[in-house]
């Protein structure tokens, strides 16, 4: 018998007494009168920031004026951008200007999915992260996010909160591990 | 690689030889478990959370070969291969072979406390393979050719000193530098060359969805995701408890287990990996590894619920005073101590003894494992299968035959409330209790059973007179 049917034998011979699985929809979760402060208050502490677009304001000028100096700027939310074969072209990219499909009120995080997943890597390799999502897309908790989320879509998503830390040497919380060392949300 | 002959009092005795870090290292571990609770607090449905993770998970180990079967089929339709492992050689193999059949040199892992099971890295090393840990707290124990000590936080026994001198000497940073951001960002730099430079990553998995044949990992560092993204050839190994039915199950998962494991309300990063990234290739191994066999017994199967969030170690008194290095399983603390027994009780029967049945273990648990419950048992099995050291089964045994003779028990009480606080200090000092650095306990007046008495009789009389007042 092959390794497999071998390990489900063992496990069907094994299995505990049948029960039922619940429904996750039964119960009642949090809900935010405003789900933007609750976002916005919590991705702070995150290493990360939340802004709402003003009237005639575009994304690329509330960059600018963030970081005036940004080194290599690449801006996947317009039409006609830079595109690499490889993952590693990505590898001096300082400020990454990307979609985000959904934002979730309850933990800061915003769901990235491409249909190009060339662009996997820059997410991860960038130094600061600029994430761009619709204002009305917006939930509360993961429960609603899941709902909305197709995952046959593209093969590879990520919910991604504020900027990449650790505090693996004595509890200190450091932001910058490997990940983008600063990230800001921008609510269009 | 952990030291299996480790056994659990005398490491802890070891340990505690340094007051002033061990201090540290239990007020540090209790700081995130106070985080956790404020996290649990948020949230007005934190227990109905755990109530349905648990249920959650217990229906899908009561059929976990058909999600198994169901996960595979949608995983190969995704174009990912998967492989099976009966055990920790036959996983390593299977890793090998893919790495060598491509002739990968350099490989990039994320925290996998599986492969630490099964003993991957050196593996991996005795055949050219270069294996470099990317989590920064595995980085440390790496270069410091240890284990982790936590599965969490696999550094948390260290101070910045150590570690300072320890990248001081491997990466080249300033000597005397304690800073963490220095020490981090160093660390980073370092790494950022691995990463863009491996030929293969490989992580763990956190939850894999039979719904749709994806596996999903969850860093704040977010090197897997840079271990996935960069080089062509992912493997994800798996212990095959990690099956959910549905995505939308993780609604329930991804809710608990950064807010149980470090007080936070997410990990920065939760990837979900369907497919390899385009032009590469993705591997997924289902390891067994004896979880099929616990699955079977009774008693136990209930820590295979476990999802790792080390939140049952952080308000552990025993582990928060010992350190994951007491323990001789790869798994320390309140789960280590279910899960290693479970294994093997010859090897690991002394951690189910490191626990005061305080059961705080199981109040903090995210999917309700009742782990002190196990604990016990695993006890009681550890005494029957004759394991025990003779001092502790003598011990048991008269502490047995005392319960079973309440008059006696009584008596020994007696005697000992008028005899302890008269003995000179000189000869309790090398006394089990007084070795690690306490005092005596002073003495009460009167036993548990008299206080209880008095009291009952106290409340009746208070009653009676009552009753009297009202007659009249
Ligand atoms: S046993 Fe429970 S508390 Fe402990 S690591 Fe597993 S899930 Fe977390």
């Amino acid at each position: 018998m092959s390794t497999r049917d071998s390990i489900l034998a063992r496990i069907r011979q094994n299995r505990p007494q049948a029960t039922a699985l619940p429904d996750i929809h039964a119960v009642p979760f949090i809900r935010y009168d405003n789900p933007f402060e609750a976002f916005a208050t919590l991705i702070r502490n995150l290493g990360g920031d939340a802004v709402q677009l003003a009237a005639g304001q575009s994304v690329a000028d509330v960059v600018a004026a963030r970081w005036p100096d940004a080194g290599r700027t690449v801006d996947l939310t317009v039409a006609g951008h830079e595109e690499v074969d490889d993952p590693h072209a990505w590898h001096d990219v300082d400020v990454a200007i990307v979609p985000g499909q959904l934002a979730v009120a309850e933990n800061a995080t915003v769901w990235v999915s491409h249909p190009d997943n060339h662009f996997r890597s820059i997410y991860f390799l960038t130094q600061k992260l600029v994430l761009v999502v619709p204002r009305d897309a917006m939930v509360d908790t993961m429960r609603d996010a899941y709902a909305r989320i197709d995952m046959a879509e593209h093969g590879f998503g990520a919910f991604i909160s504020g900027s990449s830390r650790t505090a693996d040497i004595e509890q200190s919380l450091v932001m910058g591990a490997h990940g983008a060392m600063a990230a800001l949300v921008i609510f269009v | 690689m952990k030291d299996d002959s480790v056994k659990h009092p005398q490491a802890a005795a070891e340990f505690l030889k340094d007051r002033a870090q061990a201090k540290w290292h239990d007020s540090a571990i209790w700081w995130v478990r106070q985080k956790r609770d404020a996290q649990a607090k948020q949230l007005p449905e934190w227990e109905e959370l755990r109530r349905l993770a648990r249920e959650i998970k217990a229906h899908t180990l009561s059929q976990l070969d058909d999600y198994l079967a169901q996960f595979e089929a949608n995983a190969q339709k995704n174009g990912v291969t998967v492989h099976w492992a009966a055990d920790a050689d036959e996983h390593n193999r299977i890793v090998h072979d893919i790495l060598a059949a491509r002739q990968v040199k350099k490989l990039v892992k994320s925290k996998s406390m599986l492969t630490e099971e099964c003993g991957l890295n050196p593996y991996l090393e005795q055949r050219g393979i270069e294996v470099v840990d990317t989590d920064l707290g595995e980085r440390i124990v790496q270069l410091r050719h240890e284990a982790p000590s936590h599965i969490v936080m696999p550094a948390i026994h260290l101070k910045k000193e150590q570690i300072s001198e320890l990248f001081h000497k491997e990466l080249g940073t300033e000597a005397g530098n304690n800073d963490p951001t220095y020490l981090t960002h160093a660390a980073r730099a370092n790494l950022r060359e691995h990463f863009l430079t491996a030929d293969a990553g490989l992580t763990g998995v956190n939850f894999a969805i039979a719904e749709t044949g994806g596996v999903v990992v969850c860093t704040n560092e977010g090197n897997a995701d840079l271990g996935t993204s960069l080089p062509p050839i992912h493997i994800a190994s798996m212990g095959l408890e990690k099956i959910i039915p549905k995505l939308e199950h993780l609604g329930v998962f991804t809710r608990l287990l950064a807010r149980s494991a470090i007080g936070s309300p997410v990990t920065t990063y939760t990837s979900h990996f369907h497919q390899a990234r385009p032009g590469g290739e993705m591997h997924i191994v289902i390891v067994d590894n004896g979880r099929s066999d616990i699955l079977g017994n009774e008693d136990f199967y209930q820590s295979l619920r476990c999802i790792r969030c080390g939140a049952c170690m952080n308000t552990c008194p025993v582990y928060r005073r010992s350190s994951g290095f007491s323990y001789s399983y790869i798994i320390p603390g309140p789960i280590g101590s279910t899960l290693g027994p479970s294994r093997d009780m010859k090897k690991h029967g002394s951690m189910a003894f490191a626990c005061s049945t305080c059961g705080s273990c199981s109040n903090v648990c995210p999917v309700k494992i009742n782990l002190h419950e196990q604990l016990v048992l695993h006890r009681k099995k550890a005494f029957d299968q004759n394991l025990l050291p003779t001092g502790k089964k003598m011990g048991l045994l008269a502490m047995r035959f005392l319960t079973q003779h309440p008059a006696l028990f009584d008596l020994g009480g007696k005697v000992m409330r008028k005899v302890v606080p008269i003995i000179p200090e000189s000869l309790t000092r090398h006394s089990a209790w007084s070795r690690a650095g306490r005092d005596l306990p002073p003495m009460p007046a009167q036993s548990f059973k008299e206080q209880y008495q008095q009291r009952s009789q106290n409340k009746k009389d208070k009653q009676d007179k009552k009753d009297k007042e009202e007659q009249q």
